[in-house]
């Protein structure tokens, strides 16, 4: 055969991506002499959104070289963006700055150098048993990550819990979606999304508020934008948002409104379907009640009817601004009510607010009053933005307020039941919540926090207002430990530094938005001295018994004794948490063992109590009869919902009558813009991952600025001249994109940036949701202005210094 | 010298125009088409860095909706990351 090897790369490359789209190419490659593009294929999940997307990374020679998506994937049907595409480049040996060793320093003045996991260990276990000794259990405290594991999480948790006695258990979710669990719980009395992706190829009409979805969730849009191109006329893509963002460009009908201004929006929507009579009356009699206030008062219809008389669309045009007309709003709440099945979708625009609770409940409170639930099509659906926001931290007890299976931390009997399970004393976990994320670190500000374990996240960059509690993190008297891939903001301040093993250097499980949990087992080494985070807690756990002469700290890790890392022993925990913790739980995952989420291409979605219905992909829509094993468990009547909820004793739905309230800076004379902040396609987070990938990093180099044109001429800005952002907290000096995103009266700028002078949260404001305690990112007051022309720029990433 | 296989999702009413568009481009083979307006299409480029441009100038054509990875090869590249 005359086939060139570059040639059968570029067939294979071809008809892998006919076969998606079941399209027939007049070649094949079966007969050709060169056997495999790579040695081994591993399936495994992309790391670098929450979508969840499933690929196989082709290893050859012990190295990541190739990468393909698996088509059987009921996450992506086996697309990937630019960011999973490239994000092999930071595995094992690919990458020249991954931390390769355990670093120390007495003090934080002075530099870092290498020592021994022996002594690393020893170190971190010391000054946490120091620290307990000296101040109490509730001196030390975790901060986790969306990113973790769902092992890594559980173990971290377990050993803060029930060895060292302290609900200080946090991490990055309570910044993206503690709001959505609190809607979710509030409204539906159970967390996490009713249906699945599934619907984004079943609805009629999407309703997309507060969610760039283009850029932030790239190969889900390709799936809803797929939708709509193969039925231009009959679907329907409304699209709400302060911003005109990628997104709008699929949307029928945008709806640009004045940030803050959402909720009025919101119960303007409900006003229509009530004046039109487009609700569903049957739906609201079987399955809804309507409540108000804080102490959950039961109200009727008619309290409810009255509630909402306030916002007619003539007056809430007028409150919201921007493009919004009567008529616009009455045509959107008249395709969301008709529609056959209509699917919302929001992220932080809705979360990260002041009142991101109530937001996420006025967007239910439309879908219970239309009937827009359980159908086909029909979901109320907040994306998460990590992979591992819903699997590890909501599910696996990531947050200072939960434990393991969505329990309460307060409810006694939940508590014991786990300590049970434990086996350990009962009392062991305190009762007490701990601290929420700007609870903890202001209680590092105020030296309360003596230790402090910060795992796969950068607060120092990804807290508002983020000056005010690298204060805290900088004082000596505060023992850091990070553990990281990268250097990052964080590991500036850090004593010790520990390197960990990335995605597909060890095995572990995430659970996506669509509560579908999947695996990855290890591929390629980790690079250096890097280990798994699973090992590290277990070894430190040891040390922290003898530490402290408390044998219950070693009874935390017990069972995972002498389980090799790269597999066995994340299983073990894998294996305890599904199978004692899930059992009887909403998201029971007893059926979602290793060796059933080895066998399918995606994973597992809960409740999945059984092998059997495990092997199916679990349930694809909860609370339906037929569909869901625990609603026809929990069923009460003969109805075909059953929403058998924790949360909701009455096991009905619950209909909020939340007012319009604004964010908690508004513009005024001397900070007179609203501020936003958010993401652009290339890059994560707080970019030490794709700030990392130069393809990414050239594409993107720095945070710009938005400004709407008509602003920016007011105030004789062009396109790249350097403009000052100036808050009440700090200054941000960036370059201008003058451009028709934002509308009038608002900047928008990107928030992946390490640069000191073109790190926004410095800028932004910490104010958070009572409920929730998610800090409001989306919305404070600024003022800007020109400080000169455009000027030439460095990117810049923290490096380690030797 | 990286490759990559694509679905290049376009306006189903302009898929002739796109492909024109497409031809335009150094390094990319058109596999074929659909009424949906699905295009397969393969890009090959020197660096990895070359095809996060092009994949970016592609979606900067005004009747593509989107550019879908399927199947991305770079072993040479990382031999030679290796061998520095
Ligand atoms: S959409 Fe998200 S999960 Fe999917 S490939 Fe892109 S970054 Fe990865």
């Amino acid at each position: 055969m005359g086939l060139s090897r570059r040639e059968f790369i570029k067939r294979t490359a071809a008809l892998t991506a006919a076969s998606y789209v079941g399209m027939n190419l007049p070649f094949s490659n079966e007969e050709s002499a060169h056997a495999a593009d790579a040695d081994t294929w591993h399936k495994g999940t992309c790391r670098l959104c929450g979508s969840g997307c499933r690929l196989e990374l082709g290893v050859k020679n012990g190295k990541a070289v190739a990468l393909r998506g698996i088509p059987e994937s009921r996450t992506n049907k086996g697309y990937l963006c630019m960011k999973g595409m490239l994000f092999y480049k930071l595995m094992g040996d690919n990458h020249p700055e991954r931390l390769k060793k355990p670093l120390y320093r007495a003090k934080k003045d002075q530099p870092f150098k290498e020592i021994s996991w022996d002594e690393a260990l020893d170190i971190a276990a010391k000054e946490f048993a120091k620290a307990v000794k000296k101040y109490g259990n509730d001196s030390v405290a975790y901060y986790g990550s969306g990113q973790a594991l769902t092992e890594e999480t559980y173990i971290f948790q377990k050993v803060m819990r029930g060895g060292l006695q302290t609900n200080n258990v946090e991490g990055n979710p309570r910044l993206c979606m503690a709001s959505a669990v609190g809607g979710y719980i509030t409204s539906f009395g159970a967390d996490e999304p009713i249906g699945s992706y599934t619907n984004f190829e079943r609805a009629s009409c999407f309703f997309i508020i507060g969610s760039n979805t283009a850029e932030a969730h790239p190969v889900l849009f390709r799936r809803i934008m797929r939708r709509k191109l193969d039925n231009k006329d009959t679907v329907k893509v409304i699209n709400a948002d302060p911003r005109v963002s990628p997104t709008s460009r699929i949307a029928d009908l945008h709806l640009q409104f004045e940030p803050g201004t959402d909720l009025a929006l919101l119960n303007a929507m409900a006003y229509v379907i009530l004046e039109e009579r487009l609700y569903d009356e049957d739906f609201i009699t079987n399955y809804a009640v309507f409540r108000m206030g804080k102490e959950k008062k039961q109200v009727d219809f008619n309290q409810y009817k009255a509630f909402v008389k306030d916002y007619s669309p003539e007056k809430v045009a007028k409150i919201c601004g921007g493009n919004i007309t009567p008529e616009k709003i009455k045509k959107a709440a008249r395709w969301f009510a008709k529609s056959e099945g209509t699917m919302s979708i929001w992220t932080m625009g809705i979360n990260q607010r002041k009142r991101g609770v109530w937001a996420n409940n006025l967007i239910h409170n439309l879908h219970i009053l239309t009937g827009q639930l359980c159908k086909p099509g029909a979901d109320s659906f907040s994306l998460t933005g990590q992979p591992n926001a819903c699997g590890g931290v909501r599910e696996g007890g990531g947050l200072c307020h939960i434990l393991p299976a969505h329990r309460l931390v307060k409810k006694d009997k939940l508590r014991h039941e786990v300590e049970k399970l434990w086996g350990i004393p009962e009392g062991r976990i305190p009762p007490k919540p701990g601290y929420h994320t700007v609870a903890m670190f202001e209680a590092v500000n105020q030296g309360k926090i003596k230790a402090i374990w910060i795992n796969c996240t950068s607060p120092a960059q990804s807290l508002p207002n983020c000056d005010k509690y690298r204060k805290g993190m900088k004082r000596e008297d505060v023992f850091m430990v990070v553990t990281d891939i990268f250097p990052t903001k964080t590991t500036e301040l850090a004593n010790l530094i520990l390197p960990t093993a990335f995605i597909f250097e060890k095995t572990g499980v995430y659970g996506c938005t669509e509560r579908r949990s999947q695996l990855t087992v290890k591929a390629v080494d980790a690079p250096g001295e890097a280990k798994p985070e699973v090992w590290i807690v277990r070894e430190w756990a040891l040390r922290l018994a003898k530490e402290l002469n408390d044998p219950v700290i070693k009874k935390c890790v017990e069972p995972f004794l002498g389980k090799e890392p790269d597999y066995a022993l994340p299983k073990a925990i894998w294996d305890e948490y599904t199978q004692k913790l899930t059992k009887g739980r909403d998201n029971d995952l007893r059926g979602a063992t290793y060796e059933v989420l080895e066998q399918l291409p995606d994973g597992v979605q809960w409740p999945a109590p059984t092998k059997e219905w495990a092997l199916k992909g679990g349930t694809d829509i909860k609370f339906v009869r037929g569909l869901d094993p625990l609603a026809d468990k929990h069923a009460k009547n003969d109805l075909p919902y059953q929403f058998y909820g924790p949360a909701h004793p009455d096991k009905k739905l619950w209909i909020w009558l939340r007012p319009q309230k604004g964010p908690e800076e508004m513009p005024d004379s001397e900070y007179p813009f609203y501020l936003s902040t958010g993401r652009i396609i290339d890059h994560w987070h707080t970019s030490s991952m794709t700030g990392r990938i130069v393809e990414l990093m050239r594409a993107n180099p720095y945070a710009y600025v938005e400004i709407n044109p008509k602003d920016a001429e007011k105030l004789g800005i062009k396109p790249g001249d350097m403009v000052e952002v100036v808050s009440r907290r700090g200054r941000n000096v960036l370059p201008a994109k003058v451009y028709v995103g934002p509308c009038e009266g608002m900047v928008f700028v990107y928030w992946h940036d390490q640069d000191e002078e073109r790190m926004i949260n410095r800028v932004t404001k910490d104010a958070f949701d009572p409920g929730s305690k998610e800090p409001e990112f989306k919305i404070c007051a600024c003022r800007i202005k020109k400080v000169s022309g455009p000027k030439p720029l460095k990117p810049f990433l923290v490096q380690m210094k030797a | 010298m990286p490759i990559g296989g694509f679905v290049i999702n376009v306006d189903p009413k302009r898929v002739e125009e796109s492909v024109e568009s497409l031809k335009g481009f150094n390094g990319v083979e058109i596999h074929g088409t659909d009424a949906k307006g699905n295009i397969v299409a393969v890009l090959e480029s020197s660096t990895s860095e070359e095809m996060d441009e092009m994949v970016k100038a592609i979606m900067k054509i005004e009747t593509v909706y989107s550019v879908g990875l399927t199947y991305f090869n770079a072993e040479d590249e990382v031999e030679k990351q290796k061998a520095q």
